[in-house]
């Protein structure tokens, strides 16, 4: 044990040492974004908001990651509460299936789509509703991957929360569905949110398999990643981190008014 | 709970709508739609020349980007689309040979070069100087970069590739990666494209001979399942004409090739030996409605094409009966490339009343002969050549056996069908109409042949598009249409 004052001093130390690691990442990230705004000019900025190109590409990464990060909340809970609380055969398999998407490259995906559309199954359905090259491509492309990420986190969810509370509800007459919704459900608001953050995230910076499977057609399949990418195919480093830095602007006020608004009142 | 469940079906079934309904797309009035798949290293003049084409016709462009490979690699898995444009030759051809794409247009050519930062700070003067230690280089990834395997190359045939490759800072799979770096400071130096460096404003170009003999072409590829050839190849015309799409690669740095003439309907002139009219006219007929051009046939003897030509009405292109033709007026001419060969032959009368067998039975008396005209048609040249060299052609001369010379084989043709000759010399082709009115008897005392060269004028305001029709009339369908006439197929032979 040791006195008052060395353990004053001893928890300082600690503190510093953790506020040393946040604060080396936090500059790392900052430093990386002031050497991409040393790389622009508000010039550069103002001529990318303008582009019709530049607005329909962002209107476009909203749409598609927000549409994807809602189906893959609604994947995720299923999913999530399936294996944490059903023990079968292969589940642990099936567990590193759940895992591919985030293991794989991100051209693989979009090229397993790509052939996917292409077998007779694909196209059976594609002559219903056009996919490949299209802009419901862009969602499936996003949901593919981001879905794994909402997934782990949900199940990392379901994990945390007491099992008793349930056990208690089928004990007092409630179905495994009412217990699932009335006891289950409210417990993983919290960790919906989060999945629904992270998913967004990810479908918002999604840009290999959007590449390959929906092409980088502008007006049409042009989200912003692929406008950076199509900008630093051409040299264009400044107009690349001009559409960067709005990405980066776009998603710190999503991500900020989601954890601070939602997470807040989720949690209460 | 359940509010946020109904907000989530709620919100997704309109972001849902929003996204299949924006597939749609905006009208397209009138005009067609066409998607082109564009390397995205020469984004900058090809978006350009579309929206100006747009804007010209009506016609909506749609284009989508990627790398060279990237893209090939999906049309191979799902193709679709009207038009691929590459960086560089070499992926058009891989997708021609994986059967991908139909036509071939060239558009700009691209010497691989060293760029360096502007000023050239590390006074660097040739290829060798990037094995110096205080030189950062970048270069091409061999395997995934055009330029990187010109790199390699270049650098084992002068010795040095081992060394470099050693020493090299960093190897990236696009030129453009290469040119960020260097306009970001993190290399000194890297072989990348002349025209990748004047996208640069900062960098500059050092030329080292080895390197710039090196060329290679933008090229475009109109591809095979597209469902609109014409409108997909009246845009890729406009791109490689030399006074549109082209102006536009050369404003954007690019060395544009020598392109053809714009035209919106180009109206081109093809004289040819009248033997060839079976076997090439409808296959120029399918290349008029493909290209949306039209193709002015003159079909006569060659000698009076040739006595024309001379007189100053060149063609944009002329298909002679016999390469000895196209030497006449080989001035005008490009090289010319022989397509196919066609026998002399004998054709009798039914049951040959006369009982010709060999060239020494028509100095029969009472045989009526008919030829071809030695001045005015190949077949006449080669008939007398062919009579010469066998030693009876003055015989035949002083016989009177022969009652008419003839332009063409076809006129001959016909006046042994209706019964006026007993034996004519025509080409084989001549023949593969007659039926069962006639006998065709081969010449057994020696072979003559004509060989079918198809040159393009040197002054051809559309030398590309004379160079289509000639891909064309040696395509797979045209080669059975001049084998069933009886032609020998001869492509790409030597003219002799």
């Amino acid at each position: 044990m040791t006195t008052a004052p060395h353990r004053a001093r001893a928890d300082t130390a600690f503190l510093a040492a953790l506020f040393v690691f946040l604060g080396l990442y936090v500059a790392l990230i900052v430093a990386m974004l002031v050497a991409d705004a040393s790389f622009t000019s508000p010039a550069d900025l103002w001529e990318a908001i303008r582009s019709d190109e530049i607005q329909s590409a962002a209107v476009l990464s909203l749409v598609t990651a927000t549409l994807s990060a809602i189906l893959s909340v609604w994947f995720a809970v299923p999913i999530g509460y399936v294996m944490t609380r059903f023990s079968f055969r292969g589940r642990a398999l099936l567990d590193a299936v759940l895992d591919i998407p985030i293991v794989l490259p991100p051209m693989v995906i979009g090229l397993s789509l790509l052939i996917l559309f292409s077998t007779p199954i694909g196209r059976a359905i594609e002559s219903v509703v056009p996919i490949t090259y299209q802009k419901p491509s862009i969602v499936l492309a996003q949901f593919a991957v981001a879905c794994a990420f909402a997934v782990r986190t949900m199940i990392v969810t379901f994990q945390q929360i007491d099992v008793r509370h349930e056990h208690v509800a089928l004990t007092v007459g409630c179905s495994r569905g009412q217990a699932f919704r009335h006891v289950v459900l409210p417990q993983v608001r919290r960790g919906m949110l989060s999945a629904f953050l992270l998913a967004w995230a990810r479908a918002l910076g999604e840009f290999g398999p959007i590449l390959v499977f929906s092409g980088a057609m502008r007006m049409r399949t042009e989200v912003l990643p692929t406008t950076v990418f199509l900008e630093l195919s051409v040299g264009r480093i400044d107009a690349a981190v001009a559409v960067s830095l709005l990405m980066v602007a776009a998603a710190l006020i999503v991500l900020w008014i989601g954890r601070s608004f939602g997470l807040g009142r989720i949690g209460q | 709970m359940r509010s946020i469940a109904l907000g989530s079906v709620l919100l997704a079934a309109l972001l849902s709508w929003w996204v299949l309904r924006a597939d749609v797309g905006p009208a397209t009035g009138t005009g067609y739609t066409l998607t082109v798949h564009c390397a995205a290293g020469i984004k900058g003049p090809v978006t350009r020349a579309a929206k100006e084409y747009e804007q010209q016709f009506g016609n909506r462009v749609e284009l989508t980007f990627g790398g060279s490979g990237a893209l090939l690699s999906a049309l191979t898995v799902r193709n679709h689309g009207d038009i691929y444009i590459a960086g560089d030759d070499s992926y058009v051809s891989d997708a021609k040979q994986r059967g991908l794409v139909a036509e071939i247009l060239a558009l700009a050519s691209m010497r691989p070069v060293i760029a360096v930062r502007s000023g050239n700070p590390k006074n660097i003067t040739s290829y060798r100087d990037l094995l110096r230690l205080d030189v950062r280089t970048g270069l091409g990834n061999p395997e995934a970069a055009a330029v990187g395997k010109i790199a390699k190359r270049v650098a084992t045939d002068l010795g040095f590739w081992d060394q470099l490759r050693d020493k090299v800072t960093v190897m990236k799979p696009t030129v453009n990666d290469l040119g960020n770096d260097l306009q970001i400071g993190t290399i000194d130096a890297a072989v990348i494209w002349d025209a990748t460096v004047r996208q640069y404003e900062n960098l500059e170009i050092i030329e080292d001979p080895q390197l710039s003999r090196q060329a290679r072409n933008v090229t475009l590829g109109v591809l095979r399942c597209t469902t609109q050839p014409r409108p997909a190849l009246h845009f890729a015309r406009y791109l490689a004409a030399h006074d549109r799409g082209l102006l536009v690669f050369s404003a954007e740095g690019f060395t544009p090739i020598d392109g053809d003439e714009w035209a919106d309907v180009p109206q081109l002139e093809l004289m040819s030996g009248a033997m060839l009219r079976p076997a090439i006219d409808s296959t120029v007929t399918a290349f008029e409605q493909r290209e949306g051009v039209r193709v002015n046939r003159v079909y006569n003897g060659c000698g009076i094409l040739v006595s024309q030509m001379k007189t100053g009405s060149i063609p944009d292109a002329y298909f002679s009966c016999d390469q000895t033709f196209l030497d006449q007026v080989q001035d005008r001419f490009q090289d010319g490339v022989t397509v196919t060969a066609n026998d002399v032959v004998m054709l009798l009368r039914k049951g040959n009343p006369k009982n010709i067998a060999k060239l020494r039975d028509l100095l029969r008396p009472g045989v009526r002969v008919g030829l071809g005209h030695p001045e005015k048609s190949a077949l006449g040249a080669l008939t007398t050549g062919l009579l010469s060299r066998t030693g009876h052609l003055d015989n035949l001369k002083a016989s009177g056996n022969v009652v008419v010379e003839s332009a063409t084989g076809d006129l001959l043709v016909n006046q042994i069908t209706a019964g006026s000759l007993d034996v004519v010399l025509v080409y084989r082709s001549n023949t593969a109409h007659v039926g069962e009115r006639c006998e065709v008897a081969p010449i057994q005392e020696a072979t003559s042949q004509a060989r079918q060269p198809f040159a393009i004028a040197k002054d051809s305001a559309h030398p590309h598009l004379m160079r289509r029709l000639l891909d064309t009339l040696r395509g797979a369908d045209s080669r059975r249409r001049f084998e069933e006439l009886g032609f020998h197929w001869r492509d790409g032979e030597r003219p002799k």
